[in-house]
């Protein structure tokens, strides 16, 4: 996708700030910092470089040194005053310190003092500087797991140490597995450790709520299991069953919280979902949750095991589900 | 076409010239001189296009000023004045930028996420070069997307400012039209909540963001209202802090949902289990006390197991679980299941 003019602007103007307080950096450098690659850095120095006031005559122009650019150097040599680093907008400045601030309250306590004080003094230099409260934003992000599995899994995280989890999934099925740790990963409805399943033999997410116990191994991490690792998002699993939801408008929440690989909105207001499910289990789970959303189903098995788990339950009530009728 | 010349290049050289006029620069001398208006292929194509510059550039917190020349009042000017749209001295170490790396990946929303990127992209700029160390490995934090009325909100917030919007009520399904003064906007275990003042009802009301249906449009000027009342506030956000947490009473089969046993706790009052109902539900299986603050989320989890957990006791979430179970024991007679 092509980037914004704006975003493009926004870091070329930022260029010239960073270039004019560090003087020679090198393309790669600069890349990294910017978090873009060094081609488009390459790019953007190229578009400073013919911009100015206007004549556009040489001495109008912001201007780099030849010479260092060509060994892969930028050094900026006349910044058209343009070196003043922009304010954040009143948006911005919410949004960073309200992430910044739930980060620290979620993650503080089972950070290493290090890392805290980075974070918090981070945070503190922002609310300074931007004069934001962020008394209009409060995200409490969920800490789940027990202290001891959270302080095990962050150790291991750490030292790069495989563990050893004992793990509850969502069949209610316990089991014994070793794994390298890649991140964990918290969110407003709960925690998550993504890693290198020994058992599974690929990536999976582990609920902290589900890790009943977390052992730090004396083996290292496989370098080869977490370097790539970077999709944090939930995405349908190709290899998956295609089932089909018919969903009333107030089930939106089960197409905004679940992975799903196409969205169709009815003319009545109605929508259908498909999703890709490996986990059966997972899948009873969210229609015993979602039941009273849901209008239609396919394949027709599925509604079939949802109802009769349903029913069963029910039965497990015995005398209540008789009684309790509101 | 001939040297099209990019809009980030155009947006830049505009804000170069009006850094450096003298004075201030009209917009004759703008289509003029300016490198890039000249693409202007007729009047209103250029002031098009430069009106849709002011508005990005204000977007991204560099204003320009409107100066009207001392002679008609017809004759306006443009400028930028640096100092109004400078970041305050902030010293960020390698370290704390690093920091600003977690901040990128907690929005869902793309509105937040574009100004998180932004103000990332400025803070750089003030950043020590990067160091090797990343002392964020291993982290990641984020929060659910608040949807498209995230946004608006959240300018109504800071600017004081009343909206209106369609919401459908939980109870009843009813959608109907509310005004509220906003006053904060809240992220509680998946969901996104508006706590404001309800003018119809004269009260402090919280509403759930994924209930809101169509836009939300502003009513009214801004700092139509003044801080919230401090009791007030304190009130509703009680309501969505951990709240008190009591204790439910399951029966759970052997060996199963271990998940639910691993936070249980020792039994503060003991059920009546000798009550023949009781006695009858939890015949052949283990009663576990497992501490919960919001009766529906229990009810949620216990649901996903089935026949393997049956709640005795409180009645509110046994209630929550019958009436989820009901409508699922229904699920293969829905109308329009086919396949």
């Amino acid at each position: 996708m092509a980037e914004r003019a704006s975003d493009r602007l926004l870091r070329m103007l930022g260029m010239i700030t960073y270039l004019d307080r560090h003087a020679g950096v090198p393309v790669a450098q600069i890349a990294e910092h910017f978090a873009v690659t060094p081609a488009q850095v390459l790019s953007d120095v190229d578009t400073l470089w013919m911009t100015g006031t206007p004549g556009y005559l040489p001495h109008d122009l912001i201007d780099f040194d030849a010479a260092s650019y060509e060994q892969g150097v930028v050094r900026l040599t006349e910044s058209r005053g343009m070196t003043r680093p922009l304010r954040l907008g009143t948006r911005e400045a919410v949004v960073l310190v309200a992430a910044l601030r739930a980060m620290a309250a979620a993650l503080g306590p089972s950070l290493d003092p290090e890392r805290a004080r980075v974070l918090g003094s981070a945070l503190e230099k922002l609310t300074a500087a931007t004069g934001e409260a962020a008394a209009a934003v409060d995200v409490r992000l969920a800490v789940d797991g027990s202290p001891v599995v959270v302080a095990a899994i962050g150790t291991a995280l750490q030292t790069g140490h495989r563990l050893r989890l004992r793990y509850v999934n969502a069949a209610d099925v316990t089991s014994e597995r070793d794994v390298d740790p890649i991140r964990l990963i918290t969110d407003d409805e709960r925690s998550y450790l993504l890693g290198w399943c020994y058992r599974a033999g690929a990536e999976r997410l582990f609920r902290l709520d589900r890790v009943l116990g977390a052992e730090v191994l004396d083996d290292l991490i496989d370098p080869a299991h977490t370097a790539g690792a970077r999709s944090v998002e939930f995405h349908p699993d190709p290899t998956g069953g295609l089932v089909t939801l018919h969903l009333t408008s107030r089930g939106r929440w089960v197409a905004e919280s679940v992975p799903v690989e196409d969205v169709r909105n009815l003319a009545d207001g109605t929508f259908e979902v498909d999703l890709r499910v490996v986990d059966q289990a997972w899948l009873r789970h969210l229609l015993l949750q979602a039941a009273g959303e849901v209008l239609g189903l396919r394949p027709t098995s599925v509604a079939r095991d949802v109802a009769s788990v349903a029913r069963s339950a029910l039965a497990a009530y015995g005398p209540f589900a008789e009684q309790d009728c509101s | 076409m001939p040297d099209q010349i990019h809009p980030a290049e155009r947006l830049l050289n505009l804000v170069i010239a009006l850094v450096n006029t003298s004075a201030r620069m009209t917009k004759e001398q703008i289509r003029r001189s300016v490198a890039g208006y000249a693409d202007a292929a007729s009047d209103d194509a250029f002031e098009r296009m430069f009106e849709r510059d002011k508005d990005t550039l204000r977007e991204l917190g560099i204003p320009i000023l409107t100066v009207t020349g001392s002679g008609h009042g017809d004759d306006i000017g443009y400028r930028i004045d640096q100092e109004a749209y400078a970041l305050p001295p902030i010293d960020l170490t390698a370290a704390e930028l690093g920091v600003l790396s977690l901040a990128a990946q907690f929005w869902q929303d793309s509105a937040a996420r574009v100004d998180t990127s932004r103000a990332i992209t400025k803070l750089r700029a003030v950043g020590a070069a990067p160091e090797a160390t990343d002392l964020v490995a291993g982290l990641a934090a984020r929060v659910s997307a608040g949807g498209d009325a995230f946004a608006p909100l959240l300018d109504a917030v800071q600017a004081r400012q009343a909206v209106t919007f369609r919401y459908r009520a939980a109870s009843n399904g009813e959608v109907l039209s509310r005004v509220v003064e906003p006053w904060k906007l809240l992220a509680r275990r998946g969901g996104w909540f508006v706590v404001g003042r309800d003018r119809d009802r004269e009260a402090p009301r919280s509403f759930r963001l994924s209930r809101i249906e169509g836009r939300v449009r502003t009513v009214g000027p801004r700092d139509a209202f003044g801080e919230p009342d401090a009791a007030a506030l304190a009130d509703v956000l009680a309501s969505w802090s951990a709240g008190e947490s009591r204790v439910a009473t399951l029966a759970v089969r052997p060996e199963r949902a271990e998940a639910l046993r691993a936070r249980s706790v020792d039994a503060t009052e003991q059920l009546d289990l000798t009550d023949a109902w009781l006695a009858r539900v939890a015949a052949d299986r283990d009663v576990v006390h497992v501490p919960f603050t919001s009766a529906w989320e229990l009810a949620e989890e216990v649901v996903g197991y089935g026949d393997a957990v049956v709640v005795l006791a409180p009645q509110a979430v046994r209630e929550t679980v019958l009436r989820l179970l009901r409508v699922a024991a229904t699920l293969d007679a829905a109308g329009d299941t086919h396949g």
